[in-house]
């Protein structure tokens, strides 16, 4: 077995682990499901790619950072693109989820995030055309690093950016008074109140937080395959089945999860064929939910 | 009574528009006294001090805190404003260890101030301090009581409300826990109490007040009231399983 598919694993879960950091942010502390969140990494990509351009347009165009594709303009469109997938989760909430939440029914919340999906998408769709497109064309030469693995100075870098904002984010949810009120309110809401958190803040913190993650997964799709408006809407399983894997609200766990899919969708490419892939992430889901519901790193509600 | 630190004024409060549970209560809270709200199941005894801390709609009435209103301010303003409440359970982060627990209740503080005001509570509740790493959860529920009040007292409040402190605890962990509030009170530090431990509750606090029915109906000094034989026949259901009592109306034996 050729151990390439340690590399491409490794990247294919470093994008669904920063996707399912999200999804199980959002599910520990506003407690849905939100399936629009495929839906935020497209909208991530094509504002970066939006970025790009208006920075081409405003600098000229701009020599790539060697031995990378790309230079400091997809650099600071990601930082924008962040931002802006940041807001538009944060506008989604006030528009949709707040309002529908306040009504207490979560089933609704959930359904309501179904049609927003589809609804962002289509957006995309109508602005962006259907059409795969690129942040760069150039073909990258992969490097051999032994054992038959061979790697691009593209992977390194994004399976660097990978593990620093992985540490980013979980030092801010256990280092940080802002992370300890979103533990605090995913383990408790009505305590939260009581010891003085304000929950609008915090619940806007998840959003941006998880919007901006989701934004850096969809680029990373973006630079290592193509940017296409279903993109994020085919990492919905992967990144749920990641999350519940590492065990819902354990920011570690999410990435662990998406890890071991990633891992596992590569290897069964090599063993039994691509048209598989889709199939694994099922079969972990669906194994964890018999196993151990609670997940890698869960805990039990008490 | 010195200067009023609560005061309530005939609050109304309920859960359901048209329905209040509260109705008409009106108490008040000295600096530095310890008030207990006594009063049979369902007279309304924990709604009335959660409409104080801001967690039940309030329809009528007003709450002074040192003299400015807070009737119906926004449960997380509370800490703020100087009310610090403690719910009956679920009043600790059970995933969250104990001194995560203490920091994520200081965002009133200033950054600086936090180690030594955590430092100061784990002084005052030694146990915590040994136990600071463990996940709070796993903590027993005496300690949990003691993490539940260290947390509110973090925040220098003016007045320390607290819902049936001793409630679902076995007997052992009831006494630590007046005996810890007889201490608290010691430091200065203002109690509002509701109870059902009538006893206990009298035995450490000031004044009380019966609550019947959502309206307050009689007010004393706490080691008269428990021996007020009105009081305790109509409200203190404790009362029926004293000895003396028994005697008085010539049924049971003394033990």
């Amino acid at each position: 077995m050729n151990l390439q598919f340690v590399v491409d694993g490794l990247l294919a879960g470093s994008m669904i682990g920063l996707g399912a950091i999200g999804v199980t942010l959002t599910y520990s502390i506003l407690r849905f499901s939100n399936f629009a969140h495929g839906d935020f990494m497209a909208w991530g990509a094509y504002a970066t790619l939006a970025a790009v351009g208006a920075i081409g347009a405003m600098f000229g165009k701009i020599a790539p950072i060697a031995p990378l594709s790309f230079g400091w303009p997809l650099i600071a469109a990601v930082v924008i693109g962040m931002a802006i997938t940041g807001l538009l989760a944060l506008l989604l909430d006030l528009m949709l989820f707040a309002r529908l939440r306040a009504k207490g029914q979560a089933i609704i919340v959930v359904m309501a995030s179904f049609g927003a999906s589809m609804a962002l998408r289509s957006l995309l769709e109508f602005i962006f055309t259907s059409r795969p497109t690129y942040f760069s064309r150039a073909i990258q030469i992969a490097m051999p690093v032994g054992f038959g693995i061979r790697i691009t100075p593209d992977q390194i870098a994004l399976l660097l950016l990978t593990a620093v904002l992985v540490l980013g984010v979980h030092l801010l949810m256990t280092r940080t008074q802002t992370g300890r009120s979103m533990q605090a309110l995913s383990q408790n809401a009505a305590l939260a109140r009581i010891v003085g958190i304000d929950v609008a803040k915090v619940v806007r913190v998840t959003w941006i937080v998880g919007g901006a993650l989701a934004c850096v997964a969809g680029v990373m799709i973006g630079i290592l395959i193509q940017i296409r408006p279903f993109m994020g809407f085919d990492m919905l399983l992967p990144m749920f089945a990641a999350a519940i894997l590492g065990g819902i609200g354990s920011v570690p766990g999410a990435v662990l999860g998406g890890l071991i899919i990633g891992l596992a969708e590569a290897g069964a490419v090599q063993l039994i064929g691509a048209e598989w892939r889709a199939a694994v992430s099922f079969i972990i889901l669906m194994t964890v939910l018999f196993v151990r519901p609670i997940g890698l790193f869960g805990v039990r509600e008490r | 009574m010195s200067q009023r630190v609560l005061d309530v004024r005939n609050l109304e409060a309920g859960y359901e528009p048209g329905v209040p549970i509260v109705r008409g209560a009106s108490i008040t809270v000295g600096k530095g006294e310890i008030v207990v709200v006594l009063g049979p199941n369902g007279a309304g005894k924990s709604t009335l001090i959660k409409a104080i801390a801001g967690l039940v709609p309030i329809t009528g009435g007003t709450v002074l805190l040192d003299g400015s209103d807070i009737t119906a301010a926004p449960a997380h303003t509370m800490v703020r404003l100087g009310l610090a409440f403690v719910p009956q359970t679920e009043n600790i982060f059970p995933l969250m260890s104990v001194e995560d627990n203490l920091k994520v209740a200081c965002g009133i503080l200033k950054p600086r101030e936090i180690p030594a005001r955590i430092g100061e509570m784990y002084a005052a509740f030694p146990d915590l301090a040994r136990q600071r790493k463990t996940v709070a959860g796993n903590l027993s529920g005496g300690q949990r009581q003691m993490l539940a009040v260290a947390r509110a007292l973090i925040v220098h409040p003016k007045v320390l409300v607290l819902d049936e402190p001793s409630a679902g605890l076995s007997p052992k962990f009831v006494a630590m826990v007046f005996e810890m509030l007889a201490g608290i009170r010691i430091s200065g530090v203002t109690i509002l109490l509701v109870e059902q431990n009538a006893k206990a509750a009298l035995a450490i606090g000031d004044r009380a007040y019966v609550l019947v029915e959502g309206k307050d109906r009689h007010e004393g000094v706490a080691s008269e009231l428990w021996n007020d034989p009105v009081v305790a026949e109509l409200y203190l259901g404790q009362r029926r399983l004293d000895p003396e009592r028994d005697r008085h109306s010539g049924k049971g034996s003394a033990a």
